[in-house]
């Protein structure tokens, strides 16, 4: 509730702001709104990277302070607070909108009629089609893919386990992707699946307690690393492995960098997705008038999924997961979409 | 649920205080235990008495029985806190502010008074300004998560390793484990009958256990010895009881109800601090309801200490096995119908017929859905913890009795 006080606070201010910043509104000719996902900017993940796309156009376009406007949802919030902070932008001024997370889908479908001349750009989610929306998605099965061959390779026990934060659609195109780069890269291992929430609640994405809880119990089971997709519970699996001396994946951005210093020894890769790269793509179109509606996805192909190799612990088999890479970027390999 | 259910507990009241004898406890307590480590041979759900079961449910039940005992201690004293739940935020980020660079203690010592500044300001607002306790609490859960993330964008976001939702990490408060511990790890794995589940039981409390954890345990018996055993503690409870009366014997109801009110937040902050130290880290949204599950479990535990670290365990403990093993929430079903078929038995016996019914009903479905799947089913998974203390503490305990006077604005002298 303090959350859409602050919202309405901001609305009052926003024209005055727009108005200092036409001259250079003039010159460059962009506006920029974006919606954030729960969590927000600092989140160290998700949304961090939406605001590191964000800012690379910033600098890129030289884009004045006016010119950009970032808002973040609160925990819990109804659909019309979505509504309404996507119709906020649009009535604004902004004319490059971009909503951050599968949670906008509803509120896309409600506001994006309403302003034929507005580019929106939704991520994560390919549910709704407009001739002014993009859907911007990503192949998260094909990064999955290879730090499940990762995770296989590297386990001494042939036991490898996968945590998702919420069990919803997306989180299963990571799963459904993790088991199949496993059995791939060793066809006798054993796989613990695990999801700390279900819908409605969302907490699954927040809770490092959670996460700890889990990653020990699939450590118990026998297996020696995890694959965390799980956003912020995943401080809690690497937890768990420091104290079992087993290791862990992490996910969207390369968390080997993000992560508390004492933990770092056990991150042997990351899942990265791109969200920057989307970010800046569809701002780049709506600069260049190269505006493309529907769904573009990005891929291994295209850069958008990759599996980082910051610590150098799988500099040994890095050479086997690109020939993986390879394959499913050439179709010798089609990664499944659901577990 | 007050007048009709406290003129009809009125009776049988004494003769249940009567019953809880420390031998029947003890038999009730093996006797679960019997039965555990039947189900657990029985259907190979090693996480029943998994060590590492023990001592996850042990973690996880220490904000939640930490926010209960804050209910406790100002229910007792005739305050209804629902402001446990923003409390414990306050507690969370102080953890977090003195945590990251000052070590867990003094992050729990922070939060542990920003939660008992939060009780203040409920204290302030109900007891001297007689405002609805409801609408207090509530606007301390609203204000709560605004305030610490406002303080959060101000102070941890320049910070390195901080960020504008969550505090840089905070490091481990220390750890104990007895030296026997390894050799009960041995036996554990041997999954012997009964022999294997005690050595989890105990291998569980005694490896790495937080000394976080054994605070907790401290305050709580305190609390208990305090209520009950203390004159303070008998002064306070009259308050929440009959402050009028109280008033008439030179109770001073006022600066008991400030009291109660005021360690019923530090409590809170401190289940706030002990949930930032074991994620070791402040995080937006982290509480995630455990103050509510805190009140439910007071409320079920008829406002007793000890019944209500009882709800607060059975929730830790469930909670943690369907997080660690799905197969262990399926030995799950066969265990809660076990013990849903005994509060049957007894419920019947105390003459409450309906109420055993359902515990049967309950029960015979249960080993019904236990027989037909080899799992259930992961969307139902989560639900494990709310659904069986519930069931467990909803048909277990029939006469719950809150303090007479709880809930109600007290205005000295005004009492006829």
């Amino acid at each position: 509730m303090l959350l859409a006080a602050c919202g309405s606070d901001s609305k009052s201010t926003t024209p005055a702001a727009s108005g200092s910043g036409s001259s250079s509104t003039a010159s460059s000719g962009l506006k920029v709104g974006l919606a954030y996902d729960i969590g927000g900017r600092g989140d160290k993940s998700f949304n961090d990277a939406a605001a590191a796309g964000l800012d690379a156009a910033k600098a890129k376009y030289n884009l004045a302070p006016g010119d950009v406007k970032e808002l973040e949802a609160a925990q819990g919030e109804a659909e019309a607070d979505k509504e309404a902070r996507l119709t906020q932008l649009a009535d604004n001024g902004y004319t490059t909108i971009i909503a951050v997370g599968f949670a906008y889908s509803n509120a896309i479908k409600a506001v994006v009629p309403k302003y034929p001349n507005i580019k929106f750009a939704i991520i994560d989610d390919n549910a709704v089609q407009s001739p002014n929306l993009a859907d911007l998605t990503f192949a998260e099965e094909q990064g999955s893919f290879l730090v499940g061959a990762i995770a296989a390779l590297k386990s001494t026990k042939h036991h490898v386990g996968f945590i998702g934060g919420v069990n919803v659609a997306l989180i299963q195109k990571f799963q459904a992707g993790f088991d199949a780069g496993a059995k791939a890269a060793d066809p006798q291992v054993k796989i613990e699946d695990k999801y700390l929430t279900t819908p409605p609640d969302f907490g699954g994405f927040n809770d490092a307690t959670k996460g700890e809880t889990a990653a020990n119990g699939i450590y118990d089971a026998g297996a020696d690393v995890i694959f965390a997709a799980a956003g912020g519970s995943g401080s809690g699996v690497f937890k768990a492995a420091k104290a079992k001396g087993a290791k862990a994946i992490g996910t969207d951005s390369d968390q080997y960098q993000s992560a508390a210093a004492d933990v770092k020894s056990v991150i042997i890769s990351s899942m990265l997705k791109r969200v920057d790269v989307a970010v800046g793509t569809f701002i780049d179109s709506v600069k260049a008038g190269t505006f493309k509606a529907g769904n573009t996805v990005f891929d291994l192909k295209s850069g958008g999924v990759d599996f980082s190799t910051s610590g150098g612990q799988i500099d040994d088999i890095k050479a086997k997961i690109d020939a993986f890479k390879k394959q499913i970027i050439d179709g010798t390999i089609t990664v499944p979409t659901k577990p | 649920m007050t007048t009709s259910t406290v003129a009809e507990t009125a009776a049988p009241a004494p003769r249940r205080f009567s019953r809880t004898s420390p031998s029947l406890l003890l038999v009730v307590a093996m006797g679960a235990f019997l039965v555990l480590s039947a189900v657990r041979t029985f259907t190979g759900g090693y996480d029943l008495t998994s060590s590492g079961t023990v001592a996850a449910g042990l973690s996880a039940a220490v904000p939640i029985g930490l926010a209960g005992l804050g209910g406790l201690w100002a229910e007792r004293s005739g305050v209804v806190n629902i402001g446990l739940e923003g409390m414990m935020i306050l507690g969370t980020w102080g953890c977090g502010f003195l945590g990251y660079n000052h070590g867990p203690w003094a992050g729990l010592l922070f939060g542990t008074l920003l939660g008992a500044a939060g009780g203040l300001i409920h204290a302030i607002a109900t007891v001297t300004f007689g405002v609805d306790h409801i609408i207090s609490g509530v606007a301390i859960n609203i204000i709560a998560p605004g305030l610490a993330l406002y303080l959060t964008k101000v102070t941890f976001a320049h910070y390195e390793g901080g960020g504008q939702k969550q505090s840089p990490p905070i490091n481990d408060a220390k750890a104990i484990t007895l030296p026997f511990s390894h050799w009960l790890h041995t036996i554990e794995d041997k999954h012997w009958f009964a022999v294997s589940d005690l050595a989890g039981l105990i291998g569980g409390v005694t490896t790495r256990l937080s000394l976080v954890t054994l605070l907790a345990v401290l305050v709580l018996v305190g609390s208990g010895w305090i209520l009950w055993r203390t004159a303070f503690g008998l002064r306070l409870r009259s308050c929440g009881e009959a402050p009028y009366a109280a008033e008439s014997l030179g109770v001073n109801v006022y600066k008991y109800k400030y009291i109660a009110v005021v360690v019923s937040g530090a409590m809170a902050g401190l289940g706030g601090s002990a949930l930032a130290i074991s994620a070791h880290q402040f995080r937006d949204g982290q509480t995630g309801g455990r103050g509510f599950i805190g009140l439910a479990a007071l409320i079920f535990g008829n406002w007793r200490p000890g019944s209500l670290a009882a709800g607060a365990g059975l929730f830790g403990y469930t909670d943690a096995i369907q997080l660690r093993s799905s197969a262990a929430v399926h030995a799950l079903l066969l265990l809660m119908a076990i013990a849903l078929a005994l509060i049957a038995v007894w419920q019947w016996r105390t003459g409450q017929r309906t109420i055993a019914v359902v515990a049967l009903v309950i029960a015979v479905l249960s080993v019904l859905w236990f027989a037909d799947t080899k799992k259930v089913p992961d969307e139902l998974v989560g639900t494990t913890p709310y659904v069986v203390t519930i069931l467990v503490l909803a048909l277990a305990s029939q006469r719950l009795r809150m303090p007479k006077a709880d809930g109600k604005v007290y205005r000295r002298g005004e009492g006829h």
